[in-house]
């Protein structure tokens, strides 16, 4: 019983372990800013650009 | 007492530490980043222990993100898709890394307080808006929500407990500027596409492109706007108001506030205002649903008071955009109607109380100027204040969105606090000091004193016409005092007239011409952000 918690308490630690190296890898190298910023935004921003809208004055 | 283990790895990685480069002529702040984009490399060493604070603070601000989503996945794509403004709120990691770049210790610690309370706001709000969007296909609570001017302090709305106000321009228009200078050039050239005139207020000019591009979320049965503090604004509420084709009431603050007879006029209209809900909305006003939010505004302004005592010391380490920004929303735009803030403001104020009995000199005992900051600020350019700190040594004490309303509501007649309502609502952001009269604006000098500081920025917003006329008068005054004084020039919203850089040239010929000073960090003084968000 014993032998088993501390096994599920390791793999925790280690998916916990896991799961910190690589958000703060994303975070460090600042990955997220440089996805939105060269991939997402200019994607939308075409997007954006080709709504057809109704703008007349009313 | 420090960490011997985090000690040790901080004497390893210190060439890292943008300060440690700056101070030892090898680096700065600006070495890595992008040129033009401002896209960072890598984000700010800040030794190991404030690293890990703002990388915690990272983490809590992306599950509030996540949270959002989840709340409203649907609505929240579907916004993404319909609203260019929703594309812009992408940016908003990058905009917090600007703002708190150089932030360490408490500064550091109290500044992601701050931005957290603002994020786990905005995304609710957010995520409430887009689920209840008739554009978007509606939802529940669209009857029950009231989409006011952002101008108007949403306080006295908090007695209709069944009712949601929503300050209907912050989401598309307001924060998101903050957030990304390239978004409110398309709205202002789509209003300009109709022959407005180019010269007035910008922000008046990219609402009005909101209003006519369809990006407004469609919210509510019945709208309040108001009297903003000039032409532009008020031409601006027309064509929202016909745009949005909802009944609605101007709330029609007095703006010569200072004179007693004022008041009674301002009270009449709230009154009218809250008549004009419970017929529209068929709710009753309940004053013991007010008096229950007004507690709260009435601490966190107690708090306020007392945190503006430190900040006239050398030890107080909250200032710049992180007292702002915190201040300009949480006033504007939750008002009292948020917990969260207020228990906010209770473990800030218990940190500044202890780092002013510690005597502990903020930003590593560097600042070298205190300034006031006057007048309406650039919302492109936010991060401006850490800006002059970082380059400069320059501490922003006060900005002047911060004097707002502070005055408290009676919690016990209504009477009274409806008259303090009034007074507290004309005292709102930009209402009070720059269209309030000559001696609201003219106040600068007395706040600047009280606050010991020995520097003004003046905020030049080129496009408004109520302060254009003030500009040598204000530059007299100031050599007559003695205070060291800079104009900023900006266009509020429109960062292609007068960039950040322009901006910042401003700065930079004074302190180096006429203060003769050396800058703290030479890769700050010149470089080009105009693709930045």
């Amino acid at each position: 019983m014993k032998k088993k918690l501390c096994g599920i308490l390791l793999k925790l630690a280690l998916v916990l372990f896991g799961a910190f190296l690589a958000t703060f890898t994303v975070y460090m190298f600042n990955l997220e800013n440089k996805l939105i910023y060269y991939v997402i935004r200019p994607f939308l921003n075409k997007h954006y650009d080709s709504q057809k809208r109704d703008r007349r004055i009313v | 007492m420090k960490n011997p283990v985090t000690a040790f790895i901080d004497k390893k990685l210190k060439k890292l530490d943008p300060l440690w480069q700056a101070e030892n002529g090898v680096g700065g702040q600006r070495v890595r980043f992008h040129d033009k984009t401002g896209i960072a490399k890598y984000r700010e060493w800040r030794g190991v222990h404030d690293t890990m604070v703002d990388y915690l603070a990272w983490l809590n601000n992306l599950k509030s993100m996540g949270l959002m989503v989840a709340m409203a996945p649907l609505p929240v794509l579907k916004g993404i898709w319909e609203y260019r403004w929703m594309g812009s709120y992408l940016g908003t990691f990058a905009f917090i890394d600007r703002l708190y770049q150089g932030y360490r210790g408490p500064e550091l610690k109290i500044a992601h307080m701050h931005m957290h309370a603002i994020v786990q706001s905005l995304t609710k709000k957010i995520a409430l808006v887009l689920s209840n969007d008739r554009r978007l296909g509606g939802g529940p609570l669209t009857d029950r929500m009231v989409p006011m001017d952002e101008v108007l302090p949403p306080l006295f709305m908090a007695g209709f407990p069944n009712l949601i106000p929503i300050p209907l321009q912050t989401l598309p228009e307001f924060i998101i500027c903050d957030i990304d200078q390239q978004l409110e050039p398309f709205y202002i050239d789509v209003a300009e596409s109709f022959g407005l005139a180019a010269d007035v207020c910008s922000r008046c000019a990219a609402e009005t492109g909101v209003t006519f591009n369809d990006d407004f979320p469609l919210i509510g049965k019945a709208f309040l706007s108001t009297n903003m503090p000039c032409n532009a604004s008020e031409a601006t509420s027309m064509f929202q108001r016909r745009r949005i084709d909802l009944p609605d009431f101007p709330v029609t603050l007095a703006m010569i506030h200072n004179e007693p007879g004022a008041h009674p006029y301002s009270t009449q209209m709230l009154r009218d205002a809250i008549k004009f809900i419970e017929e529209e909305y068929g709710e009753k006003y309940d004053w013991d649903a007010l008096f229950a939010r007004a507690r709260h505004m009435n601490e966190q302004n107690t708090i306020e008071l007392e945190k503006w005592d430190f900040f006239k010391t050398d030890y107080s380490p909250l200032s710049g955009i992180s007292e702002t920004l915190y201040r300009l929303y949480g006033w504007a735009s939750v008002n009292g109607q948020e917990d969260y803030f207020t228990k906010v403001d209770r473990k800030v104020i218990k940190i500044m109380r202890r780092c002013y009995e510690k005597k502990y000199l903020p930003f590593g005992g560097k600042t070298r100027h205190r300034a006031f900051l006057w007048g309406p600020s650039a919302v492109y350019y936010t991060d401006f204040p850490t800006w002059t700190q970082n380059c400069w040594g320059i501490t922003i004490v006060l900005n002047m969105d911060s004097t707002m309303g502070h005055n408290m509501i009676s919690t016990t007649d209504p009477e009274q606090a409806i008259k303090d309502l009034a007074e507290f609502s004309e005292k709102g952001v930009m209402r009070h000091h720059a269209v309030g009269g000559w001696d609201n604006v003219n106040a600068v000098w007395d706040w600047a004193k009280r606050f010991n500081c020995d520097m003004v920025l003046m905020n030049d917003n080129v496009a408004c016409k109520g302060m254009n006329g003030v500009h040598a008068m204000m530059e007299e005054q100031a050599r007559e005092l003695g205070f060291h004084f800079i104009f900023v020039e900006h266009d509020l919203e429109d960062c292609r007239t007068i960039s950040r850089r322009d901006m910042r040239n401003c700065v930079n010929s004074y302190m180096s011409v006429v203060a003769n000073e050396e800058p703290l960090d030479p890769t700050l003084v010149d470089f080009d952000d105009s693709e930045a968000w």
